[in-house]
This record gives structure tokens, sequence and C-alpha cells, in this order.
């Protein structure tokens, strides 16, 4: 099987992408793996952003045809973010949005945050660090397979969150 | 505490501003803003003991350079100098780098298998400062980021990871497959391209977006973990096999890292990935925590700023060799 990026070398990797709930795979050559890995890395996203849009809104519609967003805040636009593979400020998400939501997904395969937040008041945080305390003792109760405690600290944990819900 | 193949683990928070826009390089106004809040949050919240504010602008070129080898800030960081500043807690290996691509980059580094101290010291500094000031967040997309391939935790966990059988038996095309298979990538930290200098390789999580930041870090250190065992086998396995001819090369690589007098920094990364293998296998008489600290002293930056002069070429190599042998003595 020919390599899907390049459509020269023979694909001998395979990449799980993760789009949306389905898993999605792609075949690509060790270069074009390389380069993926190394955009990605690298932080030097550019050229992946691109390639990734170009794959959304469809190769043959030229950047110039297509209607220009502009971020009401800090006055970028999408071409600029779509050139640079960086947005100008934190309103330009909201700008973007209809652009974002499948170039996220492109990358993250979700798009609906489940980590941290910020934290509103002491109380709120001395809460999460009893909660993250106690996710870890469960974790170590399940791996030496002592599921009595584990049952317990994970009612401890329900109780926290339904504490969590009223405030 | 050291480690057999896991140098070091990492993580960083991208963390900004609701009010400045991401890019603050030729914004000086935006720039001194983000600098100021910043250390006034850390100040307010009490846990800046043993923090320092690094102007980059107050900085020499060869301290900044200095810095980023030992990984006490990102490289990005030094592209300009002119806005860019960095609080630092060097004993902590605790950093808040400023008006980076991000407005703030907190790190921490701890020195073997250790993402999960990595990043409660994070997580501790990030609540420390959202009590003081408030952060770009949406509640879908979580923490907004100036490139959209961070958003969400804004996290990165990386572990710094000596490979060195698996390289020379050729199967990091596997272990690239693996690694990407969940979620996560793996590369090269020195060299050009993906040439790996030092069989030193970063593997780090990919996706930001939609996991929780306990679910990335396990991702990362269960394929630390599955890398180590991979590596251990090999070298179980060449020391049956082949006992004579990887013995020679490593005890090839002590000779000349003990005895040189003059050695470039390519040379170097060669020589050390054999004397850090032949070390964590029991041959050699030296610490792992005196290879893995080698390996900043002895880079360029730490060498010019140790003979305070930004001399390069045959007198940096031959002072490279007299530090390597100092340090192989002690
Ligand atoms: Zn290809
Ligand atoms: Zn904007």
């Amino acid at each position: 099987m020919l390599c899907e990026e390049c459509k020269v070398n023979e694909a001998s990797y395979t990449l799980s992408v993760m789009v949306g709930e389905e898993l999605t795979t792609r075949h690509l050559c060790g270069d074009c793996m390389a380069k993926m890995n190394m955009n990605i890395a690298s932080g030097n996203i550019k050229s992946l952003l691109s390639s990734i849009l170009s794959a959304i809104t469809g190769n043959d519609t030229p950047a110039e045809k297509q209607p220009e967003v502009v971020c009401p805040r800090c006055r970028t636009t999408l071409s600029q973010f779509t050139k640079t593979g960086h947005l100008g400020c934190p309103a330009c998400y909201e700008a973007f949005h209809e652009q974002l939501q499948p170039m996220l997904l492109q990358i993250h395969g979700r798009v609906q945050h489940a980590g941290r937040k910020p934290l509103a008041t002491e109380d709120a945080q001395r809460s999460r660090y009893r909660q993250e305390d106690l996710t870890r003792q469960m974790e170590q109760a399940i791996a030496v397979e002592d599921f009595e405690t584990a049952a317990r600290i994970r009612d401890q944990l329900k109780e926290l969150a339904a504490k969590e819900a009223e405030a | 505490m050291s480690n057999p193949i896991v140098l070091s683990s990492r993580v960083r928070l991208a963390r900004n501003y609701q009010d400045i826009p991401f890019d603050v390089a030729h914004k000086p106004d935006a720039a001194a803003m983000c600098i100021a809040r910043t250390s006034n949050a850390l100040r307010l919240s009490g846990q800046d003991s043993g923090f320092e504010l690094l102007r980059l602008i107050d900085m020499d070129d060869v301290q900044r350079r200095a810095l980023a080898e030992c990984r006490l800030i990102s490289k990005d960081l030094l592209r300009d100098p002119a806005t860019a500043a960095v609080l630092l807690n060097e004993a902590e290996g605790l950093s808040i780098m400023m008006n980076e691509e991000d407005h703030l980059r907190i790190q921490a580094i701890r020195s073997g298998m250790a993402l999960q101290e990595a990043a409660e010291a994070c997580f501790r500094m990030d609540d420390a400062l959202s009590r003081q000031v408030s952060f770009a967040y949406d509640e879908q997309l979580g923490y907004l980021t100036a490139c959209p391939t961070n958003t969400g935790t804004g996290m990165r966990a990386s572990l710094l990871i000596h490979l060195p059988m698996l390289t020379i038996l050729k199967q990091m095309g596997n272990v690239g497959q693996i690694v990407a298979k969940v979620g996560l990538t793996i590369r090269g930290v020195y060299g050009e391209g993906s040439e790996a200098l030092g069989n030193l390789y970063l593997v780090s999580n990919q996706v930001t977006l939609g996991r929780t930041e306990q679910e990335l870090i396990s991702a990362v250190t269960a394929v630390g973990h599955q890398l180590t065992d991979m590596e251990l086998a090999l070298r179980e396995k060449s020391l049956q096999n082949g006992r004579n001819a990887l013995e020679d090369s490593i005890y090839r690589a002590w000779g000349i890292m003990q005895y040189a007098r003059c050695m470039g920094q390519n040379e170097f990364f060669k020589h050390w990935s054999g004397v850090r293998l032949g070390a964590a296998m029991g041959m050699l008489p030296v610490k792992l925590a005196t290879l893995d600290a080698m390996l900043e002293q002895v880079q360029e930056a730490n060498l010019q700023a140790l003979m305070e002069s930004t001399v390069t070429g045959r007198a940096l190599d031959e002072k490279r060799a007299e530090c390597i042998r100092a340090m192989l003595k002690d």
C-alpha cells in the first residue's frame, strides 16, 4: 500500500487517529510518519494545520475565495491564522469557532475539555486536592486488588462530588 | 532518583490571560503587563520563596543559552529576549516562563520517572496563581492557548529517555508505532532532523484536549515503563548473545571519555551514550547522576559560562574534555 501522505513511498506505519468517537487509521511511510511526529512534537505546527485545514475545507477552494473572518478583539484574520497556525487572542476561539471545531477534532479526536478548571475559591482547591488524593489511593487499592477499600474510597469520592455540585 | 533508562520527567502547563493578545513579541506594554501581573500573583499567593525573576534582556547570551541547555527554560523563550522573562526556582526545578508562545508556561522537572510529582508541582503553582488572576478558559475547550495543539489541558508531559539498544538494533520504527498508537509522540532531543544524538528521546503526549491530566500522565508513564522493559530486555539479551562486542564498545567509550584531551559535541554524545549504558548495566564505576549532570554541563553555553568567554572550536572542545575527565574522577 502506498503512503497516503506523499503517495510515493510504501506505507509502513499505521497512524490511528480518533475522530469523534471513531477510530480512523492512516497509512504512512517512515518519512511522513517522522515528519508528522516532528511537526506535532516541535510545535512547528504550521504545515500540519494547513494540511488538516485544506483536508477539511477541500483542496479545491483557494484560500482567497473563502470569506474572510476577522476576530473583533485583536483583528487577526482567518487566513493569518491558517498561515501561522497561531491564534491572535483568546477571543479568536469564538470568532473562528466554525473553522476551529473540525480542526480541534482532527488534532485531539475530541472537542470537550475533561481536565482541570481554574479555581474559584480556597475551599474548591482543598476539595480538589482531597479528590486527587483519594483517586490515587483508589487506583493503588485496585492495583493490589483490594476492592473493598477501593469501593469505600469510591463512595467517599461520590460524596465529595455531590457536595461540590450543591455548592 | 537515578533510573537506568529514564533520565528525567517534565510537565508543563500553558496558561494565558484573557485580556492580552497571545503574541506580545512586538507589544512591549502587553509583555510588561504579563510579567508584572504574574510576578505579583506569585508574590500574593505566598508561594514565591526561592523564586527569582530573570528578564532575558538583562542576561547575556551565554547565560540564557546555558539555562536552556539545562532545560530550565525552553529554546523558544530565547527567540525574543526583549520581552521574555522567567520566574525561576532552580532548587525546586520549577519555572514560570513568560511571553513564550503562551503568556505563561509553568514547568516542573524531576529526575528519573516522576511525572506524577512533576505534575503535582505544576498543579500547585497553577492553583496558587489562579486564585490571584484569571486565565483564559472555556467550559467546552478548556484552557485557551495560542496554538490549537495545546488547547484543553494545555499540558505536555514528557520523559527524557535513553534507548541505545533499541536504536542500535533498529527498533525505533516499532517504538514509534507503539507510541503513536496510544496518542503519544517520540522524537530525538539533540541533533538536527531525525537523528537522535546520544540515543536520547523525548516521549510526550500529543493530544491535550478531551482527556484529563491524570489520563495523559498515566499514558506517558505506561509507555515509559513499556519502553524501559523493551530496552532492558534487549540489554540482557545482548549480554548473552554478544557479550564481547557490547562490552568492547562500552569500554572503548569509557576509555575515550576518561583520557581524551579534545572532544566535539557530537563525539561526546556518542561516547556518553556508551558510558551511560555501561554504567546502567553495572559495568562501569560511575554514578548515573554524574552522567546525567554531565549531559548539561559540557554543552556549549555551560562550558562558555565556566570559561567566562564565548570561545568555540578547539578551545571549547578541549575544555569539554577537561570537564568530562574531572567529573569522571569524582
Ligand atoms: Zn509518505
Ligand atoms: Zn483574536
